[in-house]
């Protein structure tokens, strides 16, 4: 360290520094505890200890299929998004004309959109065209704010890539189509995975989009949190919540985990 | 970059592989993005008669809405304020801990990023609410003498905002300080300069141009932001993105509705213009050196 944690300037550095944590991870905690109460509302810190809300929010079919409709929006956001938005970092790392910058500025430049202006624009457009129906609106929506995310992963991948290896492979006689599946999607894989999982949970998490655009009878999770939240603090919401954040660490640790392996097989 | 081979069946190939490759994203994004946008625009300024400008005049004509418009921009202040006290300190000492911590507290940053804003500002009500737990600390250290109502406060969207944006504030300014060499530190302490001096005029000024991107980047999500606002602060702290909300979904004055997003999206560009250009200023400057 530069500088001793003993020094004064040190130890201002380290309590504000436990303190963004303490205050980043404040909330998350409020939400896994509170619901482990028995007092019928929600408190924290929790009073006695019950299992009863989480049971309850395991077996509640509301959330079960919100939570299906979630799955099945954010997944097929992220292939779609995933397929399009590698193809595109390809042909941006892969040829040079002109225009190129412009064209990678556009394609990124959902991220600095609000997504509420996003939001306002499609139901206006959705409403005016009758273009797509049921949760393909939606499903279109999530693509385009989660198409940036894959690119912004997968360029600085691709960028990177050694073209070497891929000219190897065509003097060899594969096609450029073989040269990019063979040769460079093994070498990227990792890039693109992180982008795909990226685009998966802004999808999964995403709430502005899906008020306007989810279908009436199948709102998403976050949706039904939303409505759940701003109606009253049931104790089943935190405990839906709580499991969500459970569900989020475990994924992240098996995640990291398969990483930690993949960068030791390396 | 290099050209692209010309050699045998390549100048096919060159010509029509770049057409192939971008045709899928170029077509999902003319149609859901470019074309809904545009006509949101177009339903801005117009009404029954033609080009109109009465819903900006609206807007402009009605002190409540500047009054939105002013509290949007305070919120962003105060939010970009907090997540730089907070996250230049964290982010430094991430940047320059040398050992298993630093992967651990790194994922302990972005974990909270993934967890929905909705679902974290739920976890902020249960502790505003006036016998909720911050009530509880106030009156208990003596700040208050009786229970507080953060619930529904502007106070409260600040720091509930402030959290769910620090994770990239202190992502941002990690890799800022990460790629400070710390050999400058050394060397301006072992010319004499304390270690509080060596920081401010070493570390921080070469950070400087990263720590204004990562205040443009909280500041812009920050005043765009509608889950926490609206969940945290209700219908007594509207910002610019419940407002929108609003004429849009309950009072179904979608042509306002459209002006007002119109009003936000230019706001947010011309941040992300000065951001755009700050970066692209520090490369210039880090590649001449």
């Amino acid at each position: 360290m530069t500088i001793s944690f003993r020094s004064p300037l040190g130890f201002v550095l380290l309590l504000l520094a436990v303190l963004a944590f303490g205050y980043l991870l404040l909330p998350i905690l409020v939400v896994v505890a509170a619901p482990l109460g028995d007092t019928g509302y929600l408190a924290f810190p929790p009073r006695g200890l019950t299992f009863k809300w989480y049971a309850a929010a395991l077996h509640d079919t509301r959330y079960l299929s919100a939570l299906a409709v979630s799955l099945r929006i954010a997944l097929t956001s992220a292939l779609i998004a995933c397929t399009i938005g590698v193809a595109a970092a390809y042909g941006l790392t892969r040829f040079s004309f002109p225009g190129r910058r412009l064209l990678e500025a556009i394609f990124l430049s959902p991220l600095i959109l609000p997504t509420l202006v996003l939001a306002v624009g499609l139901t206006l457009f959705f409403t005016r065209t009758g273009l797509l129906v049921g949760s393909w609106k939606l499903v279109a929506a999530h693509v385009i704010v989660c198409t940036p995310y894959v690119l912004r992963v997968s360029l600085p991948v691709l960028r990177r890539f050694d073209r070497s290896l891929e000219e190897a492979a065509r003097n060899l006689g594969a096609s450029p189509v073989m040269a990019f599946f063979l040769v460079v999607l093994p070498v990227v894989r990792p890039g693109i995975v992180a982008g795909t999982v990226l685009a998966f949970i802004t999808s999964f998490d995403e709430v502005v989009l899906a008020l306007f655009l989810a279908e009436p009878g199948a709102p998403t999770l976050p949706v039904m949190i939303y409505s759940a939240v701003q109606l009253g603090f049931e104790p089943s919401v935190a405990a839906v919540s709580g499991l969500l954040v459970l569900a989020t660490l475990g994924l992240m640790i098996l995640y990291h985990l398969l990483g930690t392996f993949g960068g030791r097989r390396n | 970059m290099t050209k692209p081979e010309t050699k045998g069946g390549g100048a096919r190939w060159a010509l029509f592989a770049p057409a192939l490759l971008f045709a899928p994203c170029a077509f999902v994004y003319a149609v859901f993005f470019i074309w809904p946008q545009a006509s949101l625009l177009a339903i801005s300024a117009t009404d029954a008669a033609g080009l109109t400008l009465a819903h900006y005049q609206r807007f402009a004509g009605d002190s409540y809405y500047w009054e939105i418009l002013g509290r949007t921009l305070g919120l962003g202040a105060a939010v970009t304020a907090i997540t730089l006290v907070l996250g230049v300190p964290t982010a430094y000492l991430l940047a320059r801990v040398q050992s298993r911590w630093a992967g651990f507290l790194l994922l302990l940053t972005t974990f909270p990023l993934l967890v929905s804003a909705v679902v974290r500002s739920f976890g902020w009500m249960v502790l505003f609410f006036r016998d909720g737990l911050l009530s509880h600390g106030l009156m208990a250290l003596g700040f208050a003498d009786k229970p507080v109502q953060t619930m529904y406060t502007m106070a409260g969207v600040i720091i509930a905002l402030a959290q769910v944006l620090l994770p990239l504030m202190i992502l941002t300014l990690h890799g800022v300080f990460k790629s400070i060499d710390r050999d400058l530190e050394y060397a301006a302490m072992s010319l004499g300069a304390r270690p509080i001096v060596a920081l401010g005029l070493v570390t921080l000024r070469l950070a400087s141009g990263g720590i204004v991107a990562g205040s443009l980047l909280v500041f812009s999500l920050a005043i765009s932001a509608f889950a926490t606002p609206s969940l945290v602060g209700g219908a007594r702290a509207n910002v610019m993105a419940t407002a929108i909300y609003e004429q849009a979904i309950e009072l179904l004055d979608w042509p306002f509705a459209a002006a007002l997003a119109t009003i936000l999206l230019v706001t947010v560009l011309a941040l992300s213009l000065a951001y755009g250009a700050l970066l692209e200023g520090r490369g210039e400057r880090e590649a001449a050196r």
